[in-house]
């Protein structure tokens, strides 16, 4: 595996009678600090990461409560509870809105906050800085339950504040949380708002670690801001960019279950049932376990494909995570 | 390793001391084994050793619910725990699917609450994985509890002929048309009386600016997604769609009634005018009754609490002191008069005891105690449903009447695991409103049998539903003509495999003994 | 001069931009809180639409700390917050540190463990058994210890220290500095706007606590403050089943959120100032 590639820098000169076993041993003992602190970590994730991951089974038995997860019968055949979702007459469907809703969040999520970052960045009056970094990071503690109120007060058809507008100035009112038109932009539009301060918080303080001698350098060059948030800020925080975007990539089939639940009606399923809210219809609420394993481990699965190809690319650029 | 172990004691030291009660258990459980071979239920914390009195007894109950005040406020606890020496530790859950997980990983674990609420599904899925006792041999034990809910209630919590769960006693139907009286004489419109009259009227609500303001805000009806049709559907003899009923003798579906498509053909007419809450379907938890009292409604099926309780009083007449609402019977229409449909099947609730507290006889005799004490008239049945005497109710000449302290106790429903006989309950409880609670529950109504059935194998209900939901907006939406009635039910049997449910279905109902 | 116009124009866009997504923040807001002030009537009669409140009244403010167990639960989440945002920061740093050696043997190894559970994991039942057989059941460490470390908070702040320039370990491992010496005082004070930022997060993490509270914890008197407020949210959610269930207003709806944010929107302004001190980092290297 890779792993190996990290065992030989050890910077001393090998003796050709040493094993590279014993080497690689050797060189690890160097390290003894650094495996002492990553060890109360390991126990956490093996107790209550790894333990647990024995659960995935599920998703190959006839989950029994009773009988417990190591003692259920496994099911027959072994791909049974995929087949059963394989075979919903909806799968298609639900496929295609889980991976168009997802994307649209990972593009639209991904690149407000960062110019919302920079421009705070950029922003020289502190106090309008402060002001505008806590406003815009308030709407992250409001759950979708009020969300989905100041949405119906706003976007409602009848009696909503836009509609009303739209009805005064002569127009017909838009049904903006009941079509298929509209709903995904609703979707996407009220997640962007929700993140857009709480996002650029870690931008923030990837840009509070550049070094500011570089801007002080270009300045002397007689560099316009312009071209220093683009050869300076922006490359100064591309690491965490990446790492950020690999990792939303691995949940790429999670499209965000609770806004879509408490927002959804049986008017826009077309285009608003997801994966997790088909599960939970159907797995959840009739008891079903495995069915929900299954396609837990089947996103699973693609987020880990998903995950190991962007980092492969992310290394090419010298930003792999591992 | 060693290591470990100590950090791990330290940790459950620490929390020992912060949290000052932490009850946890330390016994290593038996993970993966059938949890009923860990004999000693794993539940009960420390002992209360504080009382003298010989042995009090920890109950653990879990339901879903809300408002329940902390254990040192609850009066209805204290006087439980007193009455039946227990220490009754009742968790509440105010969302159901919150509830249902910590129930399944409970079970899962062994770790039985001693008593618990299940579904119908849950029901069927643990009495059969042998999680639930066999209630059937302790039926004489639960004697006072068998008297109280009554023998139809005795029959939901069956399964396979064998007793696992204890149903609550029924309840009695709460919801009707309500209409805007004011609305009506300003326009001057008779209360409607048909199906014909209801549709004109809503109409008439739309189009001529009955709240006077000389905008088009108004709209005719509303109400909770199709429900607010249920009458509608009722004035064609239909129920809603899915409900199973008898219709001459038979076992009927509401897609297959004959009548179903003049129903939808009246509904979507009756849409087609833009009299009908266009976001109808949409309108979830308390929406519709929003809209109602916010006046861009003037019709509206609603339950009475909503609309009659002195805290809605109170905003109707905050928004409009002009505004009266008029409970309405339900129009009639070429069959009759239906308020909609009523599940005979359904029960409010059922509660389960796990099999596991076979083997703690003097835990589940308290069990039986508490379940017999709540259903005793003279015993805790007046406790749980009205608080504590002469405190929150008085009685009078053998009729309890509310003081105004009741409101201390406006929680004591979640303790009523057996239910309450409904119409003197409310009755007593809501003496304001109890007009409108007797109006509601005499109207006529279609009885559906949907709470006798459970989905038979092969039939995934979350997509038959999603599919009947769909279509039927797209019919009532006029997005697809009601001619094609007949290749919607086509799809629902070969894709959806509703043939399945319908022949379960009419085969457990017959074991019943309906359908002749 | 050109440049000052440039810079005008710039500026012009930054302070236009910022404003419109300050507004586009504030108007949501401000009406939560002006729901929570008006009596619900009153909210009712305006159409549900409120944005200056005209007539205010903190009852619903008053009946959720008198009467409901949000003052209870108020401490509980202080407790979960303090201990659980420190047990945090101390493995997440223990972990993140090593890992942002790049000649670590076996990084990559624990790289991928790290990042494996991200994607996997066993389900709600084997992790409850675990947090049963620790006996950690109805105490508050089973609303700490399940999410004692956050993977995606270990490769942040792994990220950050690979940024810190090399040289400075040199020197240091010149001086015979141990690597905890390491950790301590070189790493961590220049590493302040990441352990701001990751402690937010999890200080955030742990206020909104609720998923392990209402699974490992039973004991009322124990729940954090989240499954109380969601208790009044959820009520609006559920169809009536119950005449006597009095359902919380919308002007009772908002004020709970108000209590159960304000808090943590107060700390945020506080840690602001924080993010740009690692400007020391450039003193230091040159």
């Amino acid at each position: 595996m890779e792993a190996k590639q990290s065992y030989t820098p050890a910077p001393r000169i090998q003796p050709a009678s040493r094993t590279q076993l014993q080497s690689a041993l050797r060189a690890a003992w160097r390290f003894r600090a650094f495996y002492i602190m990553l060890l109360p970590g390991v126990i956490y994730f093996i107790i209550f990461r790894y333990f647990p991951m024995y659960g995935v089974i599920i998703a190959f038995k006839e989950f029994s409560i009773m009988d417990g997860i190591a003692g259920s019968a496994w099911a027959d055949p072994w791909f049974k509870h995929f087949q059963a979702f394989y075979e919903s007459p909806y799968f298609t469907q639900l496929l295609s809105n889980t991976l168009l809703i997802s994307l649209y969040k990972l593009v639209w999520g991904t690149f407000p906050p960062i110019i919302v970052a920079v421009l705070l960045n950029e922003c020289r009056v502190r106090w309008l800085k402060s002001i505008v970094q806590t406003l815009t990071y308030m709407p992250h503690f409001l759950s979708w339950v009020i969300i989905f109120g100041i949405l119906l007060t706003l976007f409602s058809q009848n009696g909503g504040l836009v509609n009303r507008w739209i009805v005064e100035a002569g127009g017909t009112s838009i049904p903006f949380l009941t079509s298929t038109d509209y709903f995904r932009s609703i979707l996407v539009g009220s997640e962007v708002w929700q993140n857009l301060g709480w996002g650029a918080i870690i931008y923030l303080a990837a840009m509070a670690g550049i070094d500011p001698t570089l801007y002080e350098a270009a300045k002397v060059d007689g560099a316009s801001r312009l071209r220093m948030v683009w050869h300076i800020t922006l490359p100064g925080i591309r690491s965490i960019i990446i790492l950020l975007f690999v990792l939303k990539l691995g949940h790429l089939l999670d499209a965000g279950f609770d806004q879509i639940y408490i927002l959804y009606n049986i008017q826009v399923y077309l285009v608003a049932d997801i994966l997790d809210t088909w599960v939970y219809r159907t797995g959840l609420q009739q008891l079903n376990f495995s069915l929900a394993s299954a396609v837990g481990l089947f996103k699973s699965v693609i987020g880990l494909i998903l995950v190991l190809g962007a980092n492969r690319i992310a290394k090419k650029w010298g930003e792999g995570i591992w | 390793m060693k290591k470990m172990n100590s950090v791990l004691l330290t940790v459950s030291l620490l929390a020992a001391l912060l949290a000052g009660c932490a009850g946890g258990n330390n016994n290593p459980a038996n993970t993966s084994n059938a949890p009923s071979d860990t004999a000693a239920p794993s539940n009960d914390g420390p002992e209360k050793t504080g009382e003298a009195s010989g042995k009090q007894i920890k109950l653990e109950i879990i339901e879903t619910g809300n408002n329940l005040p902390a254990p040192d406020k609850d009066i209805i606890k204290q006087e439980l725990d007193k009455a039946l020496n227990i220490d009754l530790n009742l968790t509440v859950y105010p969302s159901g699917d919150d509830y249902k997980n910590q129930l399944n990983v409970r079970m899962a674990s062994g770790n039985f609450p001693d008593l618990f609420m299940v579904d119908r599904q849950q029901l069927i899925q643990f009495s059969k994985q042998g999680l639930l006792l066999d209630l059937t041999p302790y039926l004489d034990k639960l004697q006072q509890t068998v008297d109280f809910i009554g023998e139809e209630s005795v029959k939901k919590g069956t399964v396979d002929g064998k007793v696992f769960a204890v149903s609550k006693s029924p309840q009695i139907p709460y919801q009707t048309y309500w209409i805007r009286k004011d609305w009506l004489d300003k326009l001057q419109l008779p209360v409607p009386a048909t199906i014909e009259e209801l549709a004109k009227t809503a109409e008439a609500f739309t189009t001529g600016d009955p709240d006077g303001n000389g905008k088009p805000d108004t709209f005719g009806l509303t109400g909770g997604k199709l429900n607010a049709f249920a009458p509608v559907f009722g004035a064609f003899g239909v129920g809603m769609p899915g409900n199973f009923y008898e219709k001459d003798g038979a076992i009927v579906n509401a897609l297959y009634d004959p009548a179903m498509k003049d129903a939808l053909t009246f509904i979507q007419q009756m849409v087609a005018t833009g009299s009908v809450d266009p976001e109808l379907l949409a309108n979830s938890g308390l929406q519709h009754s929003e809209k109602a009292i916010k006046g861009q409604a003037g019709i509206v099926y609603l339950d009475w609490p909503n609309l009659t309780k002195e805290q809605m009083v109170e905003q109707i007449k905050t928004v409009n002191p002009n505004a009266e609402w008029l409970q309405i019977a339900p129009p009639s229409g070429p069959a009759g008069q239906n308020d909609g449909t009523w599940d005979i099947g359904a029960t409010p609730g059922r509660y389960a005891i796990p099999k596991a507290l076979e083997k703690d006889p003097e835990k589940l005799q308290r069990v039986f105690d508490l379940l017999n004490y709540i259903s005793n008239p003279d015993g805790g049945s007046m406790l749980v449903q009205f608080g504590v005497k002469d405190t929150h109710y008085t009685l009078e000449n053998g009729v309890p009447k509310m003081t105004d302290k009741a409101s201390e106790v406006g929680y004591s429903w979640l303790y009523q695991f057996t239910g309450r006989p409904e119409m003197e309950y409310l009755q007593a409880k809501f003496a304001l409103q109890s007009e409108y609670i007797k109006f509601a529950s005499e109207q006529p109504r279609i009885e559906s049998l949907g709470g006798f059935i459970d989905n038979p194998e092969g039939y995934n209900p979350a997509d038959a539903d999603r599919y009947i939901e769909e279509e039927f907006a797209k019919f009532i939406y006029n997005k697809r003509p009601i001619s094609e009635y007949d290749a919607f039910i086509g799809t629902l049997e070969s894709t959806m495999n509703y043939k399945a449910l319908l022949d379960s279905a009419s085969e457990q109902l017959k074991a019943l003994g309906y359908g002749g | 001069m050109v440049k000052g116009w440039d810079d005008k124009l710039f500026n012009g866009v930054v302070y236009t931009v910022l404003g419109l997504c300050g507004l586009a923040a504030i108007l949501p807001i401000l009406y939560v809180v002006s729901v929570s002030l008006t009596p619900f009537g009153e909210v009712l009669r305006n159409g549900g639409f409120i944005l200056i409140p005209r007539e205010i009244t903190f009852s619903a403010y008053r009946t959720l700390l008198t009467e409901s167990n949000i003052p209870k639960a108020f401490q509980i989440t202080v407790l979960i917050t303090v201990i659980g945002t420190a047990v945090n920061l101390v493995l997440t740093g223990l972990m993140a540190y090593p890992l942002s050696r790049r000649n670590l043997p076996a990084r990559n190894f624990f790289l991928l463990m790290i990042v494996f559970t991200l994607l996997f994991s066993g389900g709600l039942i084997p992790t409850y058994l675990v947090v049963k057989s620790m006996g950690l059941l109805d105490s508050i460490w089973a609303m700490i210890l399940p999410n004692a470390v956050w993977s995606f908070n270990v490769l942040i702040m792994k990220s950050f220290f690979e940024g810190l320039p090399e040289e400075l370990f040199e020197s240091a491992r010149m001086d015979g500095a141990k690597e905890f010496r390491i950790l301590l005082q070189i790493v961590t004070p220049l590493s302040i706007p990441v352990l701001l930022t990751v402690g937010l997060f999890y200080l955030v993490g742990h206020w909104n606590e609720f998923f392990q509270a209402i699974f490992y914890v039973t004991d009322r008197t124990l729940f954090p403050l989240q499954v109380v407020v969601r208790e009044i949210l959820m009520q609006s959610q559920q169809p009536l089943e119950n005449a006597e269930n009095m359902l919380p207003t919308q002007t009772m709806q908002m004020a709970s959120v108000m209590i159960a944010s304000l808090p943590v929107i107060v700390v945020y302004p506080f840690l602001q100032k924080h993010f740009t001190k690692g400007m020391l980092l450039g003193s230091i290297k040159g």
